[in-house]
């Protein structure tokens, strides 16, 4: 319902704020948030930047995809947009109105927490309908609204009990319920299905892009899970050690990654890089690896001359699905054959590195295991990137 | 105006009335003892005269007034009080904790019995048991004993509660088990390993215990009462019922000055721990 | 029985004794020179047994005679301990109802992630100070400091308002008493009730405040709900502190609890008894009620944390 947009955001920690006591005997021990230990965020004499140079331009009804690593990024990012956490720089605009210091109760926003966070001294009707009790709406509507949604979310025989008495599947199906009730501007997810078992999970998964058609709003979804990402978001954003990436549709960011990071984390099996050689001759480009010398398509060729890209070592990129066993070509040995039914996966050694291949099985199954192939590729898929700076060179 | 601009000014108006709450509450926490402090360095003659917020030159002369006082011996109570308190606090913590581990570590018969019985007893008054214990101080003959208020510390409820918590939570009996193949006694055990690990519990507990003891006056106020034995107390309660026309109150501040420093010193040095200590061991965790 | 399930069993036996060992003096010393006591006390309030002067009376067994002594009406009409329980009962009221809404309102604010209350350490460092304070010097300190001759009433003096005696009104004293209380508690409440806050899923304070809850519904509708164990907890843990006051209203007043014993407390009472005449039937008797008073309000403590588990 409402365009976002995130003007050069940039959030830093102090680092007096970095190791607050979280330590109480009255309760359980506080899980500390691991975002800021792991990754290689930069650090300042302000403190730890978490987030910055993040510009995005979120339009009405949107599904946009945060994704990214622990620790990238994406969770604050999602918080400043909620108004949880203070951002340190940059502006945040939701229809087109300031809203940096913007209470998160006045920004029109609904939000589903990581662990549902669900009041456990009220009913699931209660948990669903407090928002609208805030607002003050009148009885009967909140009633028929709290109804609406449990009947969307399949949950109207559990509304009278409380959130101790559900299973993980049903609390995520009450969070859900409980921003969707009240028409947000802004549906932000905070990984909601990552505690979820795989099998509720993708059930989940399709349950959200079920959900998506049936309420219109602008969502904002952050996940580490890059099949969450392809399968869920209109375009994704994908997000390391407080920088973005990439923004772009899940294809083209699947497609044309616009660098080697980028190209590892979306797509799975990842990506298998190899040292190359790419050589310009005229207006052509080949890529030489070992014994293979394999001409780019024009697309790519065009794209390679438009930026005068030269002769240089490159990072080749190849997706696993993408290798072709022939007769000859890159030698390779075969270490490990797994038959996942339609194809099989190869885990091969191919000059000295792993390499995974996917190979389709077409009826008849070949037993890899242990034997010596040739594989090469298609000009089309080749990706090269940069070995100075680990850029796609299309770029 | 608009809504951002809206939210920035309540924010800062909430924050101002925070901070104001907290200094007002913080002044009245210092104000009555800087005025102890102020009044402490003036002559009698400059007390009763005009109140001045100035500080006065007769601090010297007022500690060593209270100090050499003939009636009220103010160094031989903090002696006694010390003594009382630093034993206390040794036997308490080291018991409690021997206690705590003698019920964490192994398996009786009476454990849960002997766990249950101190936890119940922990809340009731000490005031309880005081009819009696006075009773008997008098029948055989131990008023004016200061190991009479020293021994019965060995046996404190609460602090075993606390160790008992601290050890639940850091110390796994693997490490025990450990020092038991390595041909470590029990009790050894206990003094080398064990007690080591409860460092930090130990010093919290030793400082509250101290400061409990320093300040204790209801049963010391009815067992010591010969001048010699008195703790510093019962000797501030007996500026009471000095005669004020006659008292020096120069003097009398820093009586008081005096009963309260020792463990202000402790806790200027120490109230980060100490404070910490506060929050741990105090309901069940 | 093998030999080797037989040996272990041997094994822990006598690892048993370790334990009984070590609980040992901790249960010797609780005995003899608590329990002991204790029951001591209950044995001797069924018993008329006091010094009048030098001349010892008593022991002589009289059933709940003691008792019956302690509930009837004096001179005036008034029954001495229920006055003593009732101004123990308002000067609790008076020092804790301050001492709660303060503590509540000091925890908020440190623990609030929007306000971001610099200097916490020192704050909490200074309000938790009174604490330590020997009770006994405190009452002394706010006697000379609010005497007739003292610097509140020259203070007054100078700000050309009337002088007041402070230590003569009902109002004043039992004000003061409980303005010691408040101050040596409210420190000690505030970081138990932080710690409380802390212990409380940050996510749902979050989820409130995104589901449009104001700051004031967040606190109705989230914190105090989910803090109730800890607020009952810490409010009968106060009460039963309550009940044995002693130190400041004894010191303050002289043990007289002026005026005309509207700031005396049961264990006043109970020292009243005990100095000079060693009246251990009284003062035995003053003991069982404090005992069963604060007896009940232990069991609803524990009825009300363990009813959250």
């Amino acid at each position: 319902m409402s365009d976002v947009q995130l003007k050069n955001i940039m959030k830093i920690y102090p680092y007096t704020e970095a190791k607050k006591e979280k330590k109480s005997l009255f309760g359980k021990k506080k899980e500390e948030k691991p975002e800021h230990h792991t990754a290689h965020l930069q650090k300042t004499e302000k403190g730890v930047i978490a987030v910055q140079q993040f510009n995005l331009d979120i339009k009405d009804k949107e599904f946009i995809v945060l994704v990214g690593p622990s620790g990238c990024g994406k969770s604050t990012t999602l918080r400043m947009v909620a108004g949880l956490e203070e951002i340190s720089e940059g502006e945040l605009y939701i229809d087109g109105e300031l809203v940096n210091v913007v209470e998160p109760k006045d920004r029109d926003i609904a939000m589903v927490f990581q662990n549902y966070a669900l009041y456990p001294h009220m009913t699931v009707y209660d948990n669903m309908a407090y928002s609208l009790k805030i607002k003050k709406l009148p009885k009967d509507e909140i009633d028929r609204k709290v109804r609406e949604a449990a009947e969307i979310l399949d949950i109207t025989q559990y509304l009278d009990r409380k959130p101790k008495a559900l299973s993980g599947g049903q609390r995520q199906r009450v969070a859900i319920g409980r921003a969707i009730v009240r028409d947000p501007k802004v549906l932000l997810m905070d990984e909601p299905l990552s505690n979820l078992d795989a099998k509720l999970r993708n059930q989940m998964r399709a349950e959200i892009i079920k959900l998506r058609q049936r309420i219109n709003t602008t969502f904002i979804y952050v996940t580490h899970d890059q099949t969450e990402a392809m399968t869920l978001g209109d375009r994704i954003v994908v997000m390391k050690d407080g920088y973005i990436q990439q923004i772009g549709t899940p294809q083209e960011v699947f497609d044309h990654p616009r660098n080697l990071f980028v190209a590892g984390f979306i797509g799975t099996p990842a990506m298998n890089t190899f040292d190359a050689k790419l050589v310009k001759e005229g207006d052509k480009y080949y890529v030489e690896i070992e014994n293979e010398k394999v001409e780019l398509s024009k697309e790519k060729e065009e794209r390679l001359l438009a930026n005068n890209v030269e002769s240089q070592d490159v990072i080749l990129g190849i997706r696993p699905d993408h290798i072709q066993i022939t007769d000859k070509g890159i030698s390779g040995k075969v270490d490990v054959s797994e038959l996942m039914g339609t194809s099989s996966h190869l885990h091969m050694t191919v000059m000295g590195k792993d390499c995974i291949a996917i190979i389709p099985n077409n009826g008849e199954t070949v037993n890899y295991m242990g034997k010596d192939i040739h594989i090469s590729f298609n000009g089309n898929v080749a990706h090269v990137f940069s070995k100075a700076d680990d850029k796609n060179l299309e770029y | 105006m608009n809504n951002n601009a809206k939210a920035k000014s309540k924010l800062l108006l909430s924050r101002t009335v925070a901070y104001l709450v907290l200094i007002f509450l913080s002044v009245l926490c210092l104000f009555f003892f800087y005025l102890m402090i102020l009044n402490s360095s003036h002559s009698n003659f400059e007390l009763q005269g005009s109140f001045t917020f100035k500080f006065g030159k007769f601090f010297a002369d007022n500690f060593n007034n209270a100090w050499n006082d003939a009636s009220i011996k103010i160094p031989r109570g903090m002696l006694n009080s010390f003594l009382i308190a630093i034993i206390s606090a040794v036997l308490n913590v080291y018991f409690s904790a021997l206690t705590a581990y003698g019920i964490y570590a192994y398996d009786f018969k009476l454990k849960k019995i002997a766990d249950a019985f101190i936890i119940a007893v922990m809340m009731i008054p000490s005031q309880v048991s005081t009819v009696g214990f006075i009773q008997l101080a008098y029948k055989y003959n131990l008023t004016n004993k200061l190991w009479l208020l020293i021994v019965p510390s060995i046996a404190g409820p609460a602090t075993y509660f606390y160790m008992k918590q601290y050890l639940k939570a850091t110390l796994p009996l693997e490490i025990v088990e450990a020092a038991r193949i390595d041909g470590s006694n029990e009790f050894v055990t206990f003094n080398r390993i064990v007690l080591p690990v409860m460092k930090p519990a130990i010093a919290v507990q030793m400082i509250f215990s101290f400061i409990a003891s320093w300040n204790n006056y209801f049963t010391p106020s009815l067992l010591l009462t010969k001048a010699e034995y008195k703790t510093v107390p019962i000797m501030i309660a007996q500026l009471r019922s000095a005669d004020y026309s006659k008292f020096d109150l120069g003097k009398m501040y820093m009586f008081i000055m005096l009963a309260i420093l020792p463990v202000m010193i402790v806790y200027i040095i120490l109230s980060k721990s100490i404070i910490k200590g506060v929050t741990s061991g105090s309901v069940k965790g | 029985m093998d030999k080797a399930a037989k040996l272990s069993k041997r094994k822990s036996v006598s690892y048993a004794k370790w334990g009984y060992l070590f609980i040992l003096p901790f249960f010797l010393v609780y005995f003899v020179f608590t329990l002991y006591p204790q029951l001591l006390t209950f044995y001797n309030s069924l018993f008329e047994n006091y010094m009048d002067g030098l001349t010892h009376v008593g022991p002589n067994f009289v059933g709940l005679g003691n008792f019956v002594k302690l509930f009837s009406p004096d001179a005036t009409g008034s029954i001495t301990i229920i006055k003593y329980f009732g101004n123990t009962v308002v000067l609790w009221i008076l020092g804790a109802l301050p001492q709660f809404i303060f503590a509540l309102i000091l925890a908020l604010f440190f623990t609030s992630t929007r306000l971001k209350i610099k200097g916490q350490g020192f704050f909490k460092a200074v309000i938790y100070m009174p604490n330590l304070i020997m009770a006994a010097a405190f009452a002394m300190l706010i006697f000379g400091l609010f005497g007739n001759t003292g610097p509140i009433n020259k203070m007054l003096v100078a700000a050309n308002m009337p002088t007041f005696d402070f230590l003569a009104e009902k109002i004043s004293v039992r004000g003061l008493i409980a303005l010691m209380n408040f101050l040596m508690w409210f420190g000690n409440t505030t970081i138990l009730l932080m710690a409380g806050i802390q212990g409380i899923d940050e996510c749902l304070f979050e989820s409130a405040r995104i589901d449009g809850a104001s700051s004031t519904r967040v606190f109705f509708d989230v914190t105090l709900p989910l803090l109730k164990p800890i607020l009952v907890y810490v409010a009968i843990t106060s009460m039963i502190g309550g009940m044995q006051m002693y130190d400041v209203p004894q010191v303050l007043t002289n043990g007289y609890g002026m005026p005309d014993n509207t700031s005396s407390t049961m264990v006043m009472l109970l020292n009243k008894y005990l100095n000079p005449s060693r009246n251990y039937g009284m003062s035995g008797a003053i003991s069982v009620i404090l005992f069963a008073i604060t007896g009940i309000l232990s069991l609803i403590v524990l009825k009300a944390t363990n009813k959250e588990d």
